[in-house]
């Protein structure tokens, strides 16, 4: 599939023209987009420290889960939403940029598993009804993704 | 006189090899800067969670003390972290840096969310616990916590405004600016 053609799209659209309009407006989008990162991180590594027994280790798993998962989603929103209009500004140039791609590929896998496997697993489950090495791989994998996410996404600017 | 005493500060870290080497570094200094970004997920993120729990949006089941007490050190170590990485981000970049607006914003904002820090363990010594269960802490402790993340948040965006150049030095700007950014040289030559 050629992809090259729905970001010349995206660039000449009127989304691409309101990001490059003005340096100011982007670079206020990309402050969100960082206040997102941190909230979006914290929330997942919170959860994955407590599932590795590191913190919080006298609050149930479960309440860790359940409080951060809906803060989640909000920074994932904003995250999503500040990257989107970001990107139309720099479309082409993304296009040809090899970490946005390996970002992208990272975000994909990101959610398909936080949405398909971590969420339904802790949710569903007592998470002392599952073995404990699967909960730690289930932290390591989830720390291992999204730590990759971000920083393909600070290497998008030196590549 | 600070400016000119901070300047030449700068000066003498920049004319020191290493600080050129990290500087024109093919990976090293994009790595520093990597580490310095990413470990906002560990500081300001643990810092987001506590102030959020202070405003009763999240953890309102768990007590405030709680929360605050567990999350304190991995919060400083992510500080710990942003402070040694910004330092050498410094050292790579002096002169530049040392007269960058959004730098010295960013020092003051920082001086001021550390103020802030202090007052608000200090209140919430003094309140000992007793609306440590409650949902929805007293009002005072929320507008610190308010406070917290604006001034953070704050520091965050003049951090990531650093890289940008309009207003450094070698552009054309009124006086006012110029004094603030402490661009010495263009002072002297200020018509």
């Amino acid at each position: 599939m050629e992809l090259l053609p729905f970001f010349e799209w995206l660039e000449a659209s009127a989304l691409g023209a309101a990001a490059k309009a003005y340096g100011g407006v982007f670079a206020v989008v990309q402050m969100f987009h960082l206040l997102a990162l941190a909230l979006l991180g914290g929330t997942v590594i919170l959860g994955d420290l407590r599932l590795l027994g590191v913190v919080m280790t006298d609050v149930p798993s479960e309440t860790v889960i359940r409080n951060t998962q809906k803060w989640f989603n909000a920074a994932l929103a904003l995250i999503a939403a500040s990257g989107v209009f970001m990107s139309g500004a720099v479309a082409v140039k993304l296009y040809y940029n090899e970490m946005f791609w390996a970002k992208m590929t990272g975000l994909s896998l990101g959610i398909l598993f936080v949405y398909g496997v971590r969420r339904p697993l802790l949710l569903r489950f007592e998470h002392a009804s599952i073995n404990p090495w699967a909960l730690r791989l289930l932290a390591l994998t989830s720390l291992t993704i999204w730590l990759s996410v971000a920083a393909c996404g600070r290497w998008i600017g030196f590549s | 006189m600070l400016n000119e005493l901070l300047l030449s500060l700068a000066h003498w870290l920049d004319a020191m090899p290493w600080s050129t080497a990290l500087h024109e570094s093919l990976y090293l200094y994009a790595w520093v800067e990597t580490t310095h970004v990413l470990t906002l997920m560990v500081f300001l993120g643990m810092l987001f969670i506590i102030d959020l729990r202070m405003l009763g949006l999240m953890f309102t089941e768990v007590p405030a003390s709680t929360v605050a007490k567990r999350l304190d050190v991995p919060m400083l170590i992510g500080f710990a972290v942003m402070v040694t990485t910004g330092l050498i981000l410094y050292f790579a970049i002096p002169v530049r840096t040392t007269q960058s607006l959004w730098f010295r914003i960013k020092v003051v904002l920082l001086i001021a969310a550390g103020i802030n820090a202090l007052l608000f363990r200090a209140r919430m010594k003094a309140a000992d616990g007793s609306w440590d269960r409650d949902p929805k802490p007293p009002k005072r402790l929320r507008i610190g916590a308010g406070l917290s993340l604006a001034l953070w948040a704050g520091v965050v965006i003049t951090g990531r405004t650093i890289a940008y150049d309009w207003f450094d030095c070698h552009k054309q700007l009124p006086y006012f600016l110029y004094w603030a950014a402490g661009c010495v040289d263009e002072m002297a030559a200020f018509e």
